[in-house]
């Protein structure tokens, strides 16, 4: 079932023309990788659909209703969540106040949740009142996911989260994505090919603002040429 | 000893007033991007609104509530039809605001006159204590009151509430609290009608300790609060308070001791922060 | 070479030929000093559509570099003597007080963001404003003091002739300056300033140099200003001679030099008929709030102002007939 779909999607900042012409599904319960290489459009695929850089061109559909033009917070309402590559953490405020900014209802359901997350990530609970910018590079990649998970979000943007981390900490975030993939749809940012692949079930490569090729991450693992052509690996 | 305690008195006094003004201007500057050029517009109507209410009304108290609700009022008007059609333009918000400045003084003659209006105390906080032979003027203290208490009222709402915890966290990240479903606008009107609250308090306040209220005064008193959010920093409420106290005091002790200079003094100080610091004292943002 | 039309450039000369026999040709006193007033204040918008048309910075310390202008040749001339020497001095003197003054201020705050610059250029100004009151002695404070002219310029016809002049010589100078390289890296600072930095300008250089040439000819205008009325006093420094360079700019149209001009004749006429109502009816005393909100509108609204509405739709049509001929 698909989840979200762009079509044809345009956009410009300022006035250069990022993005010229993205159109990718995904999949219920899916990973959807979008790759390629640094300055393609990747990212700003992503602000796209949460509204950050709205498309002058094309359609963003989730769960069948068209979203592009709404305002971000509209688009975030409707259950969809995003880690940005930066992290977007609250660096004065504490990892507790973090969450509580994310946090819609304090209920039941959502301590449960909060339980949940704070299980998968042991580490947040340990620093709980400690103030985000203090936070290690993966600590703080953690908290933006949790953040983006602690609302009952059907789908998450998530942009490049090993950028940056240990080969341990990748590890970490692996596992984490692939528990989150029980109970949402994840669109993937990643430029490493070794994570991308071990959990991505789908893949798009975007290249000079245009979606090029796609497939199953299984043809990819194969197809070296392509690997080579698009993401310059091999 | 006299002189002393009465200098300082006087300084926090003033630099509470100004506070009221610079708190505002630097949580709209540290969420918004605006720098508000009409807050003293703000402040201006506050003083004269609030003392023709307490002048038909008798009661200082209810010109304070009244001050404080066309504060609001102004306030929510304002970002809606000036702030909002040019967000994102700094250069356009700069001209507009002072342009709303312009009109909101000139307004303030339409209504009231051209002349000075004088203003005293109410009776209750008339004159003054004397204490071990320091002779205490009762209505600086309530000042200095006041805004000690506003202080901590709008700490604790930042510190302990959800609109302070989304306001907080927007001043760092605009953005990500959108991007987390929150609706920054509404966000945005609720800390620019406090700010413009708080701004026209400081007005009303004014009226008493100066005597007198003129059309100018927001002009005179908006240049002080833009010195002490500099000095400050911008979008830093802590800095507000400490940067105004610290202005107010040197103003005091200056005008005192070197009254040609207490303005210089100032203005060198906002100087050497620009120089060497221009995040200001506390500030998160450069 | 000055990046005019054919058609602007006729246009301009015949204004500027019917301004300078227009004196010889009509007797009105009333209309000669206010025309004069109008080139002064050209002048002194000029130099503010500079900066904030040509180079994207907003300035709120206009006031400041009239005043020193206007200050410097009363003080010479009441101290001294009204002659031409001392009004070379004076002049020379100016040049070099804006020009240091506009210099420093500049290299202090250019480089930071633009709420900065308008914030410190308004506390500079007041700064201003309270040094003139105070310092007494030289100044005479709040109350100002008169002065004696050179005989040179006692002459209304001739002041009105001499101000034509410069003002036509300075709105030449300042395109040709925008014409140059220099003036087209500084229009491209308000372009894009992160992409000219980029491409290896020193961006802080070119604008403090766009400040300096525009405080000196703010000064000049000052100058102009107080000889003009053998008088000075403190409201040179005021907020309302900078709010009168914003109006001025905004309302004719910013970015556009001639739209400075027109925006002082209408504000300086307005000001003169509104002022003359009002000693009928009262409200028009308060002329300034209509100018104000036609100023928030045109912010809002017309970006551009007067001059560049209309080039604009000049452009539009243009662009139809062009895509219909295509």
């Amino acid at each position: 079932m698909v989840h979200l779909r762009l079509h044809q999607i345009e956009t410009y900042i300022g006035q250069y023309h990022i993005l010229q012409g993205i159109s990718f599904e995904a999949k219920k319960g899916e990973v959807t990788v979008l790759l390629g290489r640094n300055g393609a459009g990747k990212t700003t695929t992503l602000r796209t659909i949460m509204g950050l850089n709205p498309a002058s061109k094309g359609i963003v559909e989730f769960n069948g209703e068209e979203i592009q033009g709404y305002p971000t917070y509209t688009i975030a309402q409707k259950g969809i969540g995003y880690v940005p590559e930066d992290q977007g953490i609250f660096a004065q405020l504490t990892v507790e106040e973090n969450m509580k900014v994310a946090i819609k209802k304090d209920n039941a359901a959502t301590q449960e949740k909060l339980d949940y997350i704070l299980n998968l990530f042991p580490d947040l609970k340990k620093f709980w009142k400690r103030q985000g910018g203090l936070l290690s590079g993966g600590q703080k990649q953690m908290l933006s996911m949790a953040r983006s998970f602690i609302n009952d979000n059907q789908l998450l943007l998530i942009d490049e989260p090993s950028k940056g981390l240990a080969p341990i900490m990748v590890e970490k975030v692996m596992e984490s994505i692939m528990q989150m993939k029980e109970q949402t749809t994840i669109v993937l940012v990643e430029q490493n090919f070794m994570m991308a692949s071990t959990i991505g079930d789908y893949f798009y490569i975007i290249d000079d603002g245009k979606t090029v090729h796609n497939g199953t991450m299984d043809v990819l693992k194969e197809d070296e040429e392509m690997r080579r052509k698009y993401l310059g690996i091999s | 000893m006299d002189v002393f305690f009465n200098l300082t008195l006087n300084g926090l006094a003033t630099g509470m007033l100004i506070f009221l003004l610079a708190a505002g201007l630097t949580l709209i500057f540290g969420l918004m991007d605006v720098l508000n050029f009409a807050h003293g517009g703000l402040f201006a109507w506050g003083a004269y609104s609030g003392i023709w209410i307490y002048s038909s009304t008798g009661s200082f108290l209810i010109g304070m509530i009244g001050a404080v609700a066309t504060g609001f009022l102004l306030g929510w008007l304002t970002e809606k039809w000036i702030i909002k059609p040019v967000y994102g333009n700094h250069v356009q918000q700069i001209l507009i605001t002072l342009g709303l400045m312009l009109v909101l003084s000139e307004l303030l003659k339409v209504v009231w006159g051209p002349n000075q209006i004088s203003a005293s105390p109410p009776d209750v906080l008339k004159g003054s204590w004397e204490v071990a032979g320091i002779v205490i003027i009762k209505y600086r203290v309530f000042i200095i009151a006041v805004g000690l208490l506003m202080f901590f009222v709008v700490q604790y709402i930042l510190k302990n509430t959800k609109i302070g915890l989304v306001v907080r966290a927007g001043v760092m990240n605009k953005e990500m609290v959108q991007a987390l479903g929150i609706n920054i606008q509404k966000v945005f009107m609720f800390v620019f009608m406090a700010g413009a609250g708080m701004a026209a308090l400081g007005g009303i306040l004014l009226g008493p300790y100066s005597g007198v209220i003129h059309a100018e005064m927001g002009m005179e008193f908006a240049i002080l609060a833009f010195i002490v959010v500099v000095i400050g920093g911008m979008g830093s409420f802590p800095g507000s308070i400490l940067a105004a106290i610290l202005v107010g005091l040197s103003g005091s002790f200056m005008a005192y001791y070197v009254p040609d200079l207490s303005l210089a003094v100032n203005m060198l100080l906002m100087a050497v922060v620009l120089i060497f610091r221009p995040q200001g004292l506390f500030g998160l943002k450069g | 070479m000055l990046g005019l039309t054919k058609t602007r450039s006729y246009l301009y000369l015949l204004t500027a030929l019917f301004l300078l026999i227009f004196p010889f040709v009509y007797e009105s006193r009333t209309l000669l000093i206010l025309l004069t007033q109008v080139f002064i204040f050209a002048m002194f918008a000029m130099s503010y559509d500079l900066l904030l048309g040509y180079t994207g910075i907003v300035s709120f310390g206009h006031a400041m570099f009239f005043g020193i202008g206007a200050y410097t040749i009363g003080i010479f001339m009441k101290s001294f003597e009204p002659s031409i020497f001392y009004l070379i001095l004076a002049s020379i003197v100016t040049v070099l007080l804006t020009g240091i003054i506009s210099f420093f201020i500049g290299l202090l705050t250019l480089r930071l963001k633009s709420h900065f610059y308008a914030m410190l250029t308004l506390a500079f100004s007041g700064l201003f404003l309270v040094l003139a009151e105070k310092w007494r002695t030289l100044t005479y404070g709040n109350d100002g003091f008169t002065f004696r002219v050179p005989d040179l310029l006692k002459d209304r016809t001739d002041f009105y002739l001499i101000s034509l002049v410069l003002m036509l010589l300075i709105f030449l100078g300042l395109r040709r300056f925008i014409q140059s390289p220099l003036g087209r890296v500084v229009q491209a600072i308000r372009e894009n300033e992160q992409r000219t930095e980029s491409l290896g300008y020193n961006v802080l250089h070119y604008k403090i140099i766009a400040s300096v040439v525009s405080g000196v000819i703010a000064g000049i205008a000052g100058m102009l200003y107080s000889i003009s009325l053998r008088f000075v006093n403190t409201s040179v420094f005021s907020i309302d001679i900078t709010l009168d360079a914003l109006l001025m700019t905004i309302i004719g149209g910013v970015g556009t030099l001639i739209g400075a001009v027109i925006g002082s004749g209408i504000i300086e006429f307005a000001h003169h008929w509104l002022t003359e109502m009002a000693k009928t009816h009262w409200i028009f005393e308060r002329w300034i709030i209509f100018f104000g909100i036609i100023y928030i509108l045109a912010v809002m609204f017309f970006p551009q102002g007067i001059v560049g509405t209309v080039k604009n739709l000049k452009f539009k049509k243009k662009d139809r007939s062009q895509n219909t001929q295509a």
